[in-house]
C-alpha cells in the first residue's frame, strides 16, 4: 500500500451475466453442488438403484444431515461442538429408559436443550474454548449413557410404536425425513430471515464488531448450541425410535460425518461463512455416496479408501484452496514469495 | 434475498421431481457394480441357479475374526452360486439399519445378518418380511422373540461360549473358594455383553465359590487388558486371587502377561477364556491357560453360506438352527488337530 | 471474513497472554493475589498432578507400589509419545491430527509384520518412509492447499486403515516370544519401563525443537498469526508440512511402543488414539487456537490422565463411570485455568 496515484477498483459491470457471477462467487456452495452433481452422475451410472430406491437414499441423507444442520449453527457462530455424538446416545437412553414414550421424548428433547445450555455456559459464563468444553462433554455424556443404560441397549417399552415410526408416513417418505426436511427448513429460515439467527453470521465474522454493534452475543452462543443439542436429541430419539432400542455406544461416526458434510458444505470452522443449504449439499452427497457404495458390494476396505479419496479431493479443492495453491506456484516460479493478498 | 429463497426452493423442488421421476422403477435385478469380490461372481459349480445375497456383518477385515470368516464364507458361496455383496458396519447398530435399508431395496433373494446390536434388528426383520426376502442369521443368533421373523441361524453361541469357559473354570475350581479377576470386551459390544452374562451367570449358578473380585473391559485389545489387569492386581492383592477369566485369548494373553510381570506364575492360577486363537492355544499348550473354548471362524463362514443355500433351495416350513459346538480346549485336547486354531 | 485470532480481551476467549497483565506494574495488595492467580494458572496442571499423585498415594490402596508406577508408565508411553508429537499439529493452529490413529496401527503392523519376514531395522526403515508420506500428505493438503485439517486427517484415516486393511487383511501378527521387540518391551529401569524412557527423550528432543530452533519458532508463529508469518516471507507450506511430519513420527514410535509392548499388532488397537491424545495435550494446557504451547506441558498432560485412569480402575470404576469423570476433569481443569485468568485481568 505505498505509492499510488488513488485505487482504481474499475468499472462496475453491469448486465444480468455479471450480476449471477458475483453473486455465485460469494455464495459457499459451490463445491458442495460440484461434489453432489458428481457423485449423482456416477451414481446414476453405476448404481441407479441408489434412485429408484430414493427412500432408502434420502434415509441415509437425513441419518448424516440431521446432526450436521444442527451443528451448522454453532460452527456459523466460530464455535464448535463435539458433544453432539454422546448427546445423541444419551437422548436416546433416557427415552428408552422411560416408559411412556411421550414423556420419554419430551424428556430427551429437554435433555438436548439442557446439554446445549451448559455447553453454552462453559464457553460463554466460564469462558473456555468451545472446542475443549464440548470435548470434555463427549467424554462425560458417553459415560453417564452407559452408566444410565449399564453399559447394554435399552429396549423401547413400546416397540411397536418404534416400528411404525419406521414406516412411510407421507408419500415415501418416513418420519425421519419428514423431520429433517422440516429442521433442514427451520433452521435455513432462521439463519436467513430471522434476525436472530442472521446475527450467527456475525458473531462467527468478527466477535468482537459484534459485541460492539450492540448484537447480544452471549444469548446468540446459548441460542446456538442448544440448537445443536435438540437436534442431536432429536437424532438419537429418531434413531431410537427406527431401532426399538436404545444403543450408548451410538453416534460416533455420526460426530465425524456430520462435520465433514458441515465443511464440505462451505461452512468455515472459525465462524462467520457457509449456509445451512451448503450443509445439506454435503450431507447429501455423503449420503447418496454411502448408499451408492454399500449397493456396489465392493470390498468394504475399499469402500472406506474411496469415501476417504472423495473427501479428501472435495476438501483440496476449495476454490480458495486452489487459489492460493495458484498464487504459491506462481511466486515459487517467480523466485520468491510474493507478499500478496490471499 | 426472496430471489435466493426462490432459486433454493426450486433447487430443492427439482432434485425432488428427478428422484421422484427416477423412483417407481420395477424391480430391477440387483446389479452388483463390476468391482464386485472376484469369489462372489463364480458361475454355480453344479449347474444349479445362481442367486443374489446379501450379507451384512458388523465386522471384516478390520478384526482378526472376520478376517478368517470372509475367505470361507465366500468361497463357500461360490461353491453353491451364491452372489454375495458383504456389508461392515462395524458393530455401529445404525450404520447396519442404513445397509439393510439398502438391502432391502436392493430385492435380493435372501439377506444374511449377523446383527451388531440384536436388539436393533427388528425393523430390518420386518421390513424384509414384509419385501419377502428371506432372512438367515449368522454368528450371533436374534432374540427369542424376533427369531420368527427368520428363516434359520448358525453360528456359536455367545452367551454360551461364555457358560462353557465358566463351565471349565467350575470345574477346575473344585469347591474351593476362588476370587478372580475379570476382563470383558469392549464395552456395550453385544458379544462382549453376552459372554460376560453367560460366564457370569454359569459362576453364580453352578460355583458360587468363585467370586469376580473386580472386573474391567480390555476392548478386545492385549496391551489394554494387561494394564487393566495389572492394576485390579493391584487393587484386589495378588495373594486374594486364584484366577481369572478374560473374554477371548488375545485380551488373556494380556492378562498373563500381567501376572508374569508382577511375579506370578499364572500356572498356579485358573485362567480360562475364549477363542482358542493362534494366541490362545500355545498358552493352553504351556500350561499358562487352563481353558479355552473353541470357536471356528471358518465354520461359521462356511455354515452362513450352506445354511443360506439351504434355505433357498429347500424353503423349510421351520426355522433352521445349527449351533457351532462351543468346544472346550484344555491341556488335554489342546494339540488335536480337529482344534487347531484359525484365528 | 474469517475470525481474527483472538489478540483481543473478549470474555470468551480467554487464550490471551497474561504476561501483558503482570507487567502492568501494579504493586498493591490485590497485585499479589493476580499474580498468585497468574502463577496458578500457568502452573495449573502442575499442581493439579502433585495434587493428585499425592491424593492417590494416601487414599488409594496400592498406588505407592513400584510396580503400579510401572503400570501407569506403561498407560502413559505409547499415547504420550503420539501426543507430543501431535502437539506441533496443535500449536500450527489446526485443531488436531485425526490420523494417528491409523498411523499408530500401522507402525505397530509394519514393525511386527515385516520384522517376522526380515529384519527389524526393514520394517523400522519401511515404517518411517510411510510417516514422511503421511506427514506429508497431510502438510501439502493443509499448509499448501489450505484445506480444513480436520477433514483432511479424517480423510487420510480413512484411506490409511482401508490400506492397512487391505495388506493385511485385519489380520494380528505376533511377534515371536523371545524376539527383540519383546525384550524391548519387557525391559525396565528400575520402575521405568523402557518406553516410558523412550517418552522422556522423545518429549525433551520436540520440546528443544520447538523452543531452541527457527523451526520451533515458526511453528509458534504460524500458530499466532498466519498472515503475518506469510508476510514475513516464511515459506509457510514447509512449516505445516514439519508439524505434520513431527506428528507422524510420534504416531509412529508411538506404535513401536505399543508392538512392543503387546507383541502383537492388529489394525484395531490404536482405536481412541486421537482423542485421548488430544484431551491429554489440551489437559496440559496448549491452546486449541495455536500459537502457544509446549511439549512438556503435554508430557505432563499426559501423566495427569494416565494416573487419573489408573486410580480409577484401582478405585473398580466402572468404564461409564471413567468417562464421566475424565470429561468432567478435563472441564474443570481448563474452567479453573479460564477463571483464574479473568480474576487476574478483572
Amino acid at each position: 500500500m505505498t505509492e499510488k496515484q488513488g485505487i482504481s477498483l474499475g468499472e462496475a459491470q453491469g448486465g444480468p451475466w455479471n450480476r449471477i457471477r458475483r453473486t455465485l462467487a460469494r455464495r459457499t456452495e459451490g463445491r458442495a453442488l460440484a461434489l453432489l452433481i458428481i457423485v449423482v452422475i456416477v451414481t446414476a451410472i453405476m448404481e441407479p438403484i441408489a434412485f429408484t430406491a430414493y427412500e432408502v437414499t434420502l434415509g441415509s441423507i437425513a441419518l448424516i444431515g440431521l446432526v450436521a444442520l444442527g451443528l451448522t449453527a454453532v460452527i456459523l457462530m466460530g464455535e464448535l461442538d463435539l458433544a453432539v455424538a454422546s448427546t445423541l446416545a444419551l437422548a436416546g437412553v433416557v427415552m428408552a429408559s422411560i416408559d411412556d414414550l411421550a414423556l420419554g421424548i419430551v424428556t430427551a428433547l429437554v435433555v438436548g436443550l439442557l446439554i446445549g445450555v451448559v455447553n453454552a455456559f462453559f464457553v460463554v459464563v466460564v469462558g473456555i474454548n468451545s472446542f475443549i468444553a464440548t470435548l470434555g462433554m463427549l467424554f462425560f455424556l458417553r459415560g453417564a449413557a452407559f452408566v444410565l443404560s449399564g453399559e447394554e441397549p435399552v429396549r423401547l417399552s413400546d416397540i411397536d410404536a418404534g416400528i411404525a415410526f419406521g414406516k412411510p408416513l407421507i408419500g415415501g417418505l418416513t418420519p425421519r425425513m419428514l423431520l429433517f426436511i422440516l429442521a433442514f427448513l427451520a433452521l435455513q429460515v432462521f439463519v436467513t430471515r430471522v434476525r436472530a439467527g442472521r446475527e450467527f453470521y456475525a458473531v462467527g465474522g468478527n466477535r468482537q464488531a459484534a459485541y460492539d454493534a450492540g448484537i447480544p452475543v452471549r444469548r446468540r452462543i446459548f441460542t446456538g448450541f442448544m440448537i445443536s443439542g435438540f437436534v442431536a436429541a432429536l437424532a438419537g430419539i429418531i434413531n431410537t425410535l427406527e431401532r426399538t432400542a436404545a444403543d450408548p455406544t451410538a453416534g460416533s461416526t455420526v460426530l465425524l460425518a456430520s462435520f465433514a458434510a458441515a465443511i464440505i458444505g462451505g461452512v468455515l470452522l472459525t465462524g462467520g461463512r457457509g449456509s445451512v443449504f451448503g450443509t445439506l449439499l454435503g450431507a447429501a452427497s455423503l449420503g447418496i455416496l454411502q448408499v451408492a457404495l454399500t449397493l456396489s458390494g465392493v470390498q468394504v476396505d475399499v469402500q472406506n479408501i474411496v469415501i476417504g479419496s472423495v473427501l479428501f479431493i472435495a476438501v483440496i479443492t476449495d476454490p480458495n484452496s486452489l487459489r492460493s495453491v495458484l498464487g504459491s506456484a506462481r511466486s515459487f516460479f517467480r523466485g520468491r514469495s510474493r507478499a500478496s493478498p490471499t | 434475498m426472496s430471489k435466493r429463497f426462490l432459486r433454493l426452493a426450486s433447487l430443492l423442488a427439482v432434485s425432488m421431481l428427478i428422484l421422484a421421476a427416477c423412483g417407481d422403477g420395477d424391480s430391477s435385478d440387483t446389479t452388483t457394480g463390476g468391482d464386485a469380490e472376484p469369489a462372489a461372481t463364480a458361475a454355480p459349480s453344479d449347474g444349479g441357479e445362481t442367486f443374489e445375497i446379501f450379507a451384512l456383518l458388523p465386522q471384516g477385515n478390520d478384526q482378526p475374526y472376520g478376517t478368517t470368516y470372509l475367505p470361507p464364507f465366500e468361497a463357500k458361496a461360490a461353491e453353491l452360486g451364491l452372489n454375495v455383496t458383504i456389508t461392515n458396519s462395524q458393530y455401529d447398530a445404525d450404520k447396519q439399519a442404513s445397509e439393510c435399508e439398502v438391502a432391502v431395496a436392493a430385492n435380493p433373494d435372501l439377506i444374511i445378518l449377523w446383527p451388531a446390536v440384536g436388539d436393533t434388528v427388528r425393523p430390518c426383520l420386518e421390513a424384509a418380511n414384509a419385501a419377502g426376502i428371506p432372512v438367515t442369521v449368522t454368528n450371533s443368533d436374534l432374540n427369542p422373540e424376533d427369531q420368527e421373523l427368520s428363516a434359520a441361524y448358525s453360528g456359536p453361541d455367545t452367551y454360551g461360549q461364555g457358560v462353557a469357559s465358566a463351565e471349565i473354570f467350575c470345574e477346575l475350581a473344585g469347591g474351593e473358594d476362588v476370587g478372580i479377576i475379570m476382563v470383558n470386551g469392549l464395552t456395550g459390544n453385544s458379544t462382549a455383553i453376552d459372554r460376560e452374562a453367560g460366564f457370569e451367570d454359569t459362576v453364580n449358578e453352578q460355583c458360587p465359590n468363585v467370586t469376580i473380585l473386580a472386573r474391567q473391559p480390555g476392548n478386545w485389545n492385549k496391551d489394554e487388558s494387561q494394564i487393566a489387569a495389572s492394576e485390579m492386581i493391584t487393587a484386589v492383592g495378588a495373594e486374594n486371587i486364584g484366577g481369572a477369566y478374560a473374554a477371548d485369548d488375545t485380551m488373556v494373553a494380556g492378562v498373563i502377561d500381567a501376572f508374569k510381570a508382577q511375579g506370578i506364575d499364572p500356572a498356579d492360577l485358573i485362567i480360562t477364556s475364549i477363542g482358542n486363537t493362534f494366541l490362545g492355544n500355545p498358552l493352553v499348550v504351556s500350561g499358562e491357560l487352563d481353558g479355552t473354548v473353541f470357536q471356528s471362524s471358518s465354520w461359521d463362514g462356511e455354515n452362513a453360506a450352506v445354511v443360506a443355500h439351504q434355505v433357498l433351495s429347500e424353503s423349510p416350513s421351520e426355522r433352521i438352527v445349527l449351533f457351532m459346538p462351543s468346544v472346550p480346549v484344555t491341556a488335554d485336547n489342546a494339540d488335536d488337530p480337529s482344534v487347531a486354531p484359525e484365528w | 471474513m474469517t475470525q481474527e485470532k483472538p489478540t483481543a480481551v473478549a470474555p470468551n476467549q480467554p487464550d490471551h497472554d497474561l504476561s501483558a497483565a503482570g507487567a502492568a506494574g501494579e504493586k498493591d495488595a490485590t497485585s499479589r493475589n493476580v499474580r498468585v492467580l497468574d502463577w496458578l494458572s500457568q502452573r495449573g496442571i502442575f499442581v493439579f498432578t502433585i495434587l493428585l499423585i499425592v491424593f492417590a498415594a494416601i487414599f488409594i490402596n496400592g498406588f505407592a507400589s513400584l510396580l503400579n508406577i510401572t503400570d501407569v508408565f506403561n498407560r502413559a508411553a505409547p499415547i504420550g509419545i503420539v501426543a507430543v508429537g501431535m502437539t506441533f499439529v496443535v500449536i500450527t493452529g489446526n485443531y488436531l491430527d485425526l490420523s494417528v490413529v491409523a498411523q499408530v496401527a500401522t507402525a505397530a503392523v509394519v514393525l511386527i509384520a515385516v520384522s517376522n519376514e526380515s529384519t527389524i531395522p526393514a520394517a523400522m526403515g519401511l515404517a518411517l518412509l510411510i510417516a514422511v508420506v503421511y506427514g506429508f500428505v497431510n502438510g501439502v493438503a493443509v499448509g499448501v492447499f489450505k484445506a480444513n485439517a480436520v477433514i483432511v486427517t479424517l480423510s487420510t484415516t480413512f484411506i490409511g486403515l482401508g490400506l492397512l486393511r487391505w495388506f493385511t487383511g485385519g489380520s494380528i501378527y505376533f511377534g515371536p516370544q523371545d524376539g527383540v521387540i519383546r525384550s524391548f518391551g519387557l525391559a525396565k529401569l528400575g520402575p521405568f519401563p523402557l518406553a516410558m524412557l523412550v517418552l522422556i527423550v522423545v518429549t525433551l528432543i520436540l520440546s528443544w525443537v520447538l523452543n531452541q530452533t527457527n523451526f520451533g519458532f515458526l511453528v509458534k508463529s504460524y500458530g499466532s498469526n498466519r498472515e503475518a508469518t506469510r508476510l514475513a516471507g516464511v515459506n509457510t507450506a514447509w512449516v505445516v508440512i514439519g508439524a505434520f511430519g513431527l506428528s507422524a513420527l510420534g504416531a509412529m514410535i508411538g506404535g513401536f511402543v505399543l508392538g512392543a509392548f503387546s507383541n502383537t499388532a492388529v489394525s484395531a488397537m490404536s482405536t481412541g488414539f486421537d482423542f485421548r491424545a488430544l484431551a491429554a495435550i489440551i489437559v496440559g494446557g496448549t491452546s486449541v487456537f495455536g500459537g502457544r504451547g509446549s511439549v512438556l506441558r503435554t508430557l505432563l498432560g499426559v501423566v495427569f490422565v494416565s494416573v487419573l485412569t489408573n486410580i480409577m480402575v484401582l478405585s473398580g470404576l466402572t468404564f461409564g463411570v471413567q468417562q464421566m469423570v475424565i470429561g468432567a476433569l478435563i472441564v474443570a481443569a481448563v474452567s479453573v485455568d479460564a477463571l483464574a485468568r479473568k480474576a487476574a485481568t478483572s
